[in-house]
């Protein structure tokens, strides 16, 4: 349960007339972890990639690019069978090729031909307010035409050089279009520049401007009509060959697999090599199935693992299915090394009771449950999946608490009396249960355990869940040591702590007279002799770390800190909601509506807030506080040659 | 001859202000603590996307400093 699979290091030889059949049945069993051979002075040379490589890889490209151009996403589809996607791939290819480029083509036309509309647009949209022929601005002997931008009418002015002119002025655009004798050319240059002129090309067509203009606008949506019945065209060839093209990617995909391994083996003239990792447990399979395809022509052999091969082991956990969503959050620390302990199924159990320790309450625990369900429903990622499994465990944990704290979205479930006088539950008639008196700050267990008026006991008892989570720690790293160093490191490194807590107990005992007063004594004298074990096993660095011990074990407290401020958000929105706002039991109107979106709004930012928070700090009480002390990680991950099938089967 | 006026301040109220302080002032410690590492631990990330772990675990130790404030604050009221 704590253990990783046990992995074989193997090594595949045979001639090189059964290397393709060899590499074939290696991918197809989905087992054997090739390690890359790196050339070295044994005169064994990297293999040649087989034949077909080139022409799967053409096709892979063409099919990964129409995929992208059609936007082909990963759906859930019927396995087709390969042979039948092989044999038909050829010309199904070609045939969606020539048909995409044909769309394509005349869509890539269209758009030219809008674009050009557009820009033809921009030209004229100066001289829409000007109803003159676009023609009779050129081609003049005696004539100079000035058609741009000025900042004012410039009527005045241009009077004052000639009186034979003729003047179009539009206001909205500041488009002016003047005609004058070629001889006050030069002049009316001049006045122009004091006026801010900026010269505009006329557009090389001819008509009058507010006509073109709206005939360019039919025109463009005409264009537009066409290119989008292009486009639902595009999109029918992807709704039809969709299909089709994630089934040949994949089948593509695994010959290029294949053919691309040599590469990664190692070869002489006439043999090949293949080196590797392998389950211990599959290792008969294994021979099995390379003998079967090659009739017991290629030799499979089990290799001794030294000290090197240690360190690069790849690494595949071995838990059982309910613990395996928890791999995930190993993986986002470091996977195990191989001699290590995996704590996964530890992780299994703490995580979600930290988490439902922090959280409980009822109301949030079934919302998230559902949301977690729902998600792990709708999206079929083999990604979302194990974190959604984590959170449903976290869920059912939170519930379990939900109900041992008795609360619901913030209220108490159940009525509690105090001091100050009884508080309302929101059961009626569901009282709390006194149990037995806390030995710490005087409060009085109570059935539902009411965490706000229990905030001292629950202090003192997250800091010992802490100790014990700690000292499992603790213990788990003694195993680690005595594996990798031997047991005398192990006592020394790990041991000592344990020997320096069990002195510190005694000598508290002993101060707190529960045990005689020799005891204080010989308390410090073990306590003594772990601080010089520790000194010896970790060097100063041990004695550094002492209060970590203490401020370790406090920061488990924070299941109670963190707990406690949710409840206090959950309750203060129902007291804006139900209290300041609208009180139940009074009349029902507008407040009401405003109280109810408040009371939603409130507690959906408190539900984001539960995923986050608790879950956070239950996440670093494990990788800070309880990795600390016994895990290293760091181990490569086990990805076997091969292929998991979606679309196609053999 | 001089009056002497006896103050005294609410003992409750004292109270929640040091409840106040302890809560406030170890926010602020753990947030200047944090964002430094914070910032560092997302530009390892960026370079190596398998760092988040690590990254988490030295981002959030500061954290320890306003979790003792929190305590203090609910040992004092």
């Amino acid at each position: 349960m704590l253990e990783l699979k046990q992995m074989s290091r193997a090594v595949i030889v045979g001639h090189k007339s059964i290397f393709e059949e060899t590499v074939d049945a290696l991918h197809k069993a989905n087992l054997f972890q090739i390690e890359d051979f790196n050339e070295d002075d044994s005169g064994l040379l990297i293999g040649r990639p087989f034949e077909n490589v080139d022409e799967v890889s053409k096709k892979l490209i063409k099919i990964r690019s129409i995929a992208n151009l059609l936007g082909v996403k990963d759906t859930e589809s019927k396995k087709k069978d390969t042979s039948a996607v092989l044999s038909s791939l050829d010309s199904t290819l070609e045939k969606l090729d020539s048909e995409l480029d044909v769309k394509t083509e005349k869509k890539n036309k269209l758009e030219s031909e809008l674009k050009d509309l557009e820009s033809l647009k921009k030209e004229l949209v100066p001289f829409a307010g000007i109803s003159i022929d676009l023609d009779y601005y050129r081609g003049y002997k005696n004539l100079a035409v000035f058609t741009g931008y000025v900042s004012e009418d410039i009527e005045s002015a241009v009077s004052g050089i000639t009186s034979s002119y003729d003047m179009s002025y539009d206001p909205k655009e500041g488009t002016l279009v003047l005609f004058v004798p070629v001889e006050k050319s030069a002049e009316v240059t001049d006045m122009l520049a004091k006026y801010g002129f900026r010269e505009l090309r006329v557009p090389d067509v001819s008509g009058v401007p507010k006509d073109l203009l709206s005939e360019i606008d039919s025109r463009e949506s005409g264009l537009m009509e066409q290119i989008e019945s292009i486009d639902a065209e595009i999109e029918s060839l992807k709704g039809k060959y969709a299909d089709f093209i994630l089934a040949s990617n994949e089948v593509l995909s695994i010959e290029a697999q294949k053919s691309e391994a040599p590469l990664r083996v190692a070869t002489s003239e006439s043999t090949f090599l293949i080196d590797g990792w392998i389950p211990d447990e599959d290792f008969d399979e294994l021979k099995n199935v390379v003998y079967e395809a090659t009739n017991g022509r290629a030799f499979v052999s089990r290799q001794e693992m030294t000290e090197e091969d240690e360190k690069a082991v790849p690494i595949e956990y071995d838990n059982p299915k309910v613990a395996s969503p928890f791999e995930e959050i190993m993986d986002l620390y470091a996977r195990p090394r191989y001699k290590e302990l995996d704590p996964t199924t530890l992780i299994f159990i703490s995580f979600p009771l930290f988490y439902g320790m922090i959280l409980g309450d009822i109301g949030y625990a079934l919302i998230l449950l559902a949301l977690a369900v729902g998600i792990k429903k709708a999206i079929s990622s083999e990604a979302i999946k194990p974190l959604m499994n984590v959170l449903i465990y976290c869920q059912v944990s939170t519930l379990i608490f939900g109900i041992l704290y008795g609360e619901f979205l913030g209220f108490p479930l159940a009525s509690l009396h105090t001091d100050h006088g009884m508080e309302e539950g929101l059961i009626k008639g569901f009282e709390t249960i006194n149990l037995f008196a806390s030995p710490v700050g005087g409060e009085m267990i109570t059935y539902p355990v009411h965490r706000t008026h229990l905030v001292m006991t629950m202090i003192v008892f997250t800091a010992l869940l802490g100790l014990v989570h700690i000292n499992i720690g603790y213990m788990l790293g003694f195993i680690n040591e005595n594996r990798k160093h031997g047991m005398s490191a192990a006592i020394l490194e790990k041991g000592s702590w344990i020997v320096i807590e069990a002195g510190l107990l005694i000598a508290i005992l002993g101060y707190a007279a529960l045990l005689p007063s020799m005891a204080t004594y010989l308390g410090v004298v073990v306590f003594l002799a772990g601080f010089v074990m520790l000194l010896k096993g970790e060097g100063i660095k041990g004695p550094i770390e002492l209060p970590s011990l203490l401020s370790n074990s406090l920061s488990y407290t924070r299941i109670i800190a963190v707990g406690l401020s949710s409840i206090y958000i959950a309750s203060t929105v129902n007291l804006i909601a139900f209290e300041m706002i609208w009180e139940p039991g009074t009349q029902i109107g507008g407040m009401t509506i405003f109280a109810i979106i408040v009371f939603l709004f409130g507690h959906a930012l408190n539900t984001v807030l539960s995923i986050i928070a608790p879950g956070l700090h239950s996440l670093r009480l494990q990788y800070v506080e309880f990795f600390g002390k016994f895990y290293e990680g760091g181990g490569r991950k086990y990805d076997p040659f091969g292929y998991i099938r979606k679309y196609t089967e053999e | 001859m001089a009056t002497e006026t006896l103050t005294t301040m609410d003992p409750a109220g004292l109270k929640a202000i040091g409840a106040g302080l302890a809560v406030g002032l170890t926010g602020i410690a753990s947030g200047i603590a944090e964002k430094d590492i914070g910032s560092a631990a997302i530009g390892a990330m960026a370079e190596n996307e398998s760092l988040f772990g690590k990254g988490l675990i030295l981002t959030v130790i500061p954290e320890t400093i306003v979790i003792f404030g929190l305590v203090v604050a609910l040992l004092i009221s």
